[in-house]
């Protein structure tokens, strides 16, 4: 039942909250969000390391026709992300204002989406993790379209579900092929990844997937929704949007493409196309970022980069890689989120994002300069913070596959410091230009960055703590 | 073989047996026959609402006795094999009673609002599904034959009911006329296999069939003149033309009611003339239909695009639908059909619910279904903006919607049996049909605009809210209508 709860009780809540005055809806949803962080770490805390296999499992006959489970279990790979999205849904209705227009709807719509996200990490039968997938989506598209910023969110809204859909559709020819073709006439993932199809068929079917979950990570070249969903989100959406949704993918990379298509197939062998693309997109990213002047663009094609590390390391077929994509997609959780709300306050309190029209900011607001450092310096992977430890990990991994793709994914290291510092230094120092900020940022506001910078320092000090609890696809033995 | 043989004596037994094997279609024979000598009899001041109660009553009744039968009676030939209860039947009677009282529901006040004749309207509807049902009992090519005209006509009245309305009119007489022709290419095709077969009984001609070894032109042709007229009913491109004009003319409640049962029953005539009948030239029909199902899911999804009128938007959807269902007709056996039913079982809610919204907003003057006529319905009426999203999502294929699960079965049961290409076409189409549902969505969620209230009356609500609630619901627990389904598939199990 627990494993219900977390994703069970955001949902049912989030439909309640939707429909009650404003004032009352925060404080419930900030309620229910603690309890189902409560819970969720009450189920980390309780994991048993080294156990090679789904933990906490539910399982009851769903559509016993066709052989589908309601079935529900946590491993080394899913209850960190299980335990990133009951944060981040904290922090995000934290940093929800109440003077947004119906922001009840807004809450429950966020509550909603969370409870989507956690499904898809807690699914371990394939027609359940479809349904999530497919479901979050709903709560995403209304978010960004209703309450979306800019020009034209309802634009950006159904170019994101358009370009999400035509991935995941087809993945559903890929479910029903893993039933049909594996001959077991079974959607659970555990079983599926003992027994493979043929090369050719998995070589269909692995098309189907890594499409669906290339274009939700997102991958070069699928990211061009990425820009304008970003853009349009507002930023309470953001920390879980940036912070998880884009982790559903390469979670999807990392629990179905790698453990259930193991042999390769003739002269397109995917375990090599896919790390080609992971480091084009760490490079194409960072330069992309680099090029920007409106600092969320920015941080959203720093994203993309980061993204492709994570790839990079799942797809290096080993340990070492494979357990720092699963560190880094718990950083780029951590750091994202953090990076969109100080651009979104300095936003508040100036008037703009571009970071050429702002400078010297640092003496004016001592407070948001200092902390930023720091979110910064994690983001550009400074050794001692949480990012560092996941990249070289990612990198190590990499080498061992093959050292040309670290060479060349290391590039995206160099090019970090470029973009994050270029946009950090012209806007905190220097002589001050544009508008004035109307004030220092609040206190609350350092609260609700608090839990994240403390995250930042105290995996980039001690990762074992995380890492001994990680079981990467290569160490459960699932993958040949 | 002479004739003195091969008349068996019909006593009072055998006839009791016969009724009771079609009670749910007689109970609603009877029914009518009641509306109509109360709308003759009752002076029209005191008639509102008499005949929709009796209709209703009459279609619980047909509903009860269709169900008493699923559940506890032995069903099987009956008429000499003209007809059958068994659970096919059954089936689509539950399915047939179940749309026409969320048809009467929605009516009412709708034929109120616009000034027309309630109980002409009433008695048209009972006529039409008591043709449906014959229609799904069919198990000669004659019943088959009456079922389909039984229907037709009381739809080609009704489509033409609103009498100073020229698109109406218009309506009327398209629909007459090709569906006209499509009754004549199925007569055509019906007399082809019957010269090939020597008989009209379904059964029968399945065993003949099965013992000529070659290839006979004769019942290929049959089945491509059938093939072509079940096309035309079930409103599958390329033979859909008439359906975006006919939808958009009639009343928006016979538009509902046809868009869900006229599907349902011409399903139910291709299962039980092609799977009943010629399982053994399979190969033959499938390709037909494989290629009717390709061309509908690509021409409706590409056409619902650019419509602006909701009534014409949700024809070429359901031109795309016709599409998918065919896919599940064409991997046939207990899944595939088991996942027809379903889908046009759970269609009607989502369809009609959709249809039924639409209803709502219609005035005394007309009809008003373009896309800018739903603009603020959220403000306007909340709950039916949201039941409204969920009859979109549906249709979409957004679990955990009813459409989602409908198109699983179905899409399972065509990768099953080899058609994986037109299941990644199917999907590809999805796509597309989720940017045009989503349209709609777009002025019923609209902040800007600001209208009065929408008022919904109470029997409207409820059969809008039931059909939302089960688009869900069924969903979520889809496993009693799936046991229903495979149940109802049963005489076609096959292998």
């Amino acid at each position: 039942m627990t494993l219900t709860v977390i994703w069970l009780l955001p949902l049912v809540s989030g439909t309640i909250i939707a429909f009650i005055p404003p004032r009352f809806a925060k404080w419930l949803a900030v309620l229910v969000a603690l309890v189902t962080l409560g819970i969720s770490a009450g189920v980390a805390l309780a994991f048993a390391p080294g156990y090679h296999g789904y933990q906490f499992t539910e399982q009851v006959p769903w559509i016993p026709q066709l052989h589908i489970f309601y079935h529900l279990g946590v491993d080394g790979i899913s209850i960190w992300l299980v335990v990133l999205n009951a944060l981040l849904t904290v922090i995000a209705v934290l940093a929800t204002p109440l003077t947004m227009r119906n922001v009840n709807r807004f809450i429950g719509l966020m509550l909603a989406m969370s409870a989507g996200m956690a499904g898809v990490f807690l699914a371990v039968d394939l027609v359940l993790f479809y349904v999530f997938w497919e479901a979050m989506l709903i709560p995403a598209y209304f978010l960004l379209w209703l309450f979306g910023e800019g020009e034209r969110p309802a634009r950006a809204a159904i170019k994101f579900v358009l370009f999400t859909l035509s991935g995941s559709l087809l993945m559903l020819v890929g479910v029903i092929g893993e039933y049909v073709f594996t001959g077991q006439q079974t959607f659970d993932l555990a079983k599926l990844a003992t027994i493979a199809p043929s090369a050719n068929i998995q070589f269909g079917l692995f098309i189907v997937f890594a499409l669906a979950f290339a274009i939700k990570t997102p991958l070069f070249p699928l990211h061009s929704w990425l820009p304008s969903a970003y853009l349009a989100a507002p930023t309470p959406m953001l920390v879980t949007f940036a912070g998880v949704m884009g982790k559903a993918g390469a979670y999807g990379f990392l629990r179905i493409a790698v453990p259930l298509f193991p042999d390769p197939v003739g002269w397109w062998d995917w375990r090599w196309v896919m790390p080609a693309l992971a480091v084009a997109a760490i490079i194409w990213g960072a330069l992309m970022a680099i090029a920007q002047r409106d600092m969320k663009l920015l941080v959203a094609y720093s994203s993309v980069s980061h993204m492709g590390f994570i790839v990079l390391g799942i797809f290096s077929y080993n340990v070492q890689g494979q357990q720092g994509a699963i560190l880094q997609m718990v950083n780029h959780g951590i750091i994202i989120p953090a990076l969109f709300l100080f651009v979104a306050w300095i936003a508040d309190r100036t008037g703009t994002r571009d970071r050429s029209a702002l400078a010297g900011l640092a003496p004016r607001m001592p407070v948001m300069a200092g902390v930023f450092t720091i979110v910064v310096l994690a983001a550009l992977g400074l050794p001692g913070l949480n990012s560092f430890v996941g990249e070289f990990m990612t990198l190590l991994g990499a080498w061992e596959r093959a050292p040309v793709l670290a060479a060349i994914g290391a590039i995206g290291l160099v090019l970090a410091p470029v973009y994050m510092l270029r946009m950090f230094q012209g806007a905190m120092y220097g002589e001050p230009v544009g508008p004035r900020p109307s004030g220092d940022i609040q206190a609350g506001q350092l609260a609700l960055v608090t839990p994240l910078i403390i995250l930042m320092f105290a995996i980039g000090l001690y990762p074992y703590a995380l890492t001994q609890l990680m079981t990467s696809v290569a160490q459960a033995g699932l993958y040949r | 073989m002479t004739l003195t043989a091969a008349l068996p004596t019909y006593g009072w037994s055998q006839a009791l047996a016969d009724l009771g094997q079609i009670s749910p279609i007689a109970t609603l024979v009877g029914f009518m026959l009641l509306a109509i000598v109360a709308d003759l009899v009752i002076p029209p001041k005191r008639r509102s609402g008499v005949v929709a109660m009796i209709a209703v009553t009459g279609l619980s009744y047909s509903l009860g006795t269709a169900v008493y039968r699923w559940l506890y009676a032995q069903g099987g030939p009956a008429y000499s094999g003209m007809a059958t209860g068994d659970s096919f039947a059954l089936f689509f009677d539950v399915l047939f009673a179940s749309l026409g009282i969320l048809t009467v529901a929605i009516s009412h006040s709708y034929l109120q609002k616009r000034g027309m004749r309630e109980g002409e309207f009433h008695i048209l509807m009972l006529g039409s599904i008591i043709g449906m049902m014959v229609l799904a009992s069919a198990t000669s090519l004659v019943t088959v034959f009456l079922g389909l005209e039984l229907l037709s006509i009381a739809l080609y009245i009704a489509s033409g009911f609103a009498r100073d309305d020229n698109r109406s009119q218009e309506a009327a007489a398209k629909y007459l006329l090709v569906g006209g022709f499509a009754s004549a290419f199925v007569l055509y095709g019906m007399a082809l296999v019957y010269g090939a077969a020597g008989t009209t009984l379904i059964p029968d001609i399945a065993k003949q069939v099965a013992g000529t070894a070659a290839s006979n032109p004769l019942l290929t042709l049959g089945i491509v003149l059938m093939g072509v007229g079940f096309a035309f009913k079930v409103s599958a491109a390329p033979f859909h033309m008439w359906t975006p004009d006919v939808y958009q003319g009639a009343p928006i409640p016979v538009t509902a009611f046809m868009s869900v049962g006229t599907k349902a029953a011409a399903f139910a005539m291709i299962v039980r003339v092609f799977a009943g009948g010629l399982p053994h030239l399979a190969p033959e029909w499938q390709a037909l239909l494989a290629f009717v199902a390709a061309t509908s899911m690509v021409v409706g999804n590409l056409m619902a695009i650019v419509q602006s009128s909701l009534k014409r938007l949700l024809a070429y959807s359901g031109v795309a639908q016709a599409g998918y269902v065919l896919i599940g007709v064409i991997a046939g056996g207990k899944i595939g059909l088991a996942a027809v039913l379903y889908y046009l079982f759970v269609y009607m809610f989502m369809n009609f619910g959709a249809f039924a919204v639409v209803t709502l907003l219609a005035g005394p003057d007309g009809d008003r279904d373009r896309l800018s006529d739903l603009s603020g319905l959220y403000r306007r009426n909340w709950p039916m903006a949201v039941l409204m999203t969920i009859f979109m999502l549906s249709l979409a294929g957004f679990p955990p919607t009813v459409g989602f699960f409908g198109k699983l079965f179905l899409f399972t049961a065509g990768v099953s049996a080899g058609y994986t290409w037109l299941v990644v076409l199917a999907l590809l189409m999805s796509v597309v049909s989720v940017y045009y549902y989503v349209r709609v969505l777009v002025p019923v969620w609209s902040t800007t605009a600001r209208a009065e209230p929408l008022r919904a009356s109470p029997s409207s609500t409820l059969a809008i809210a039931l059909s939302g609630v089960l688009s869900v619901a069924l969903g979520l627990y889809p496993t009693t209508l799936l046991v229903a389904a495979q149940f109802g598939a049963l005489p076609f199990g096959g292998p």
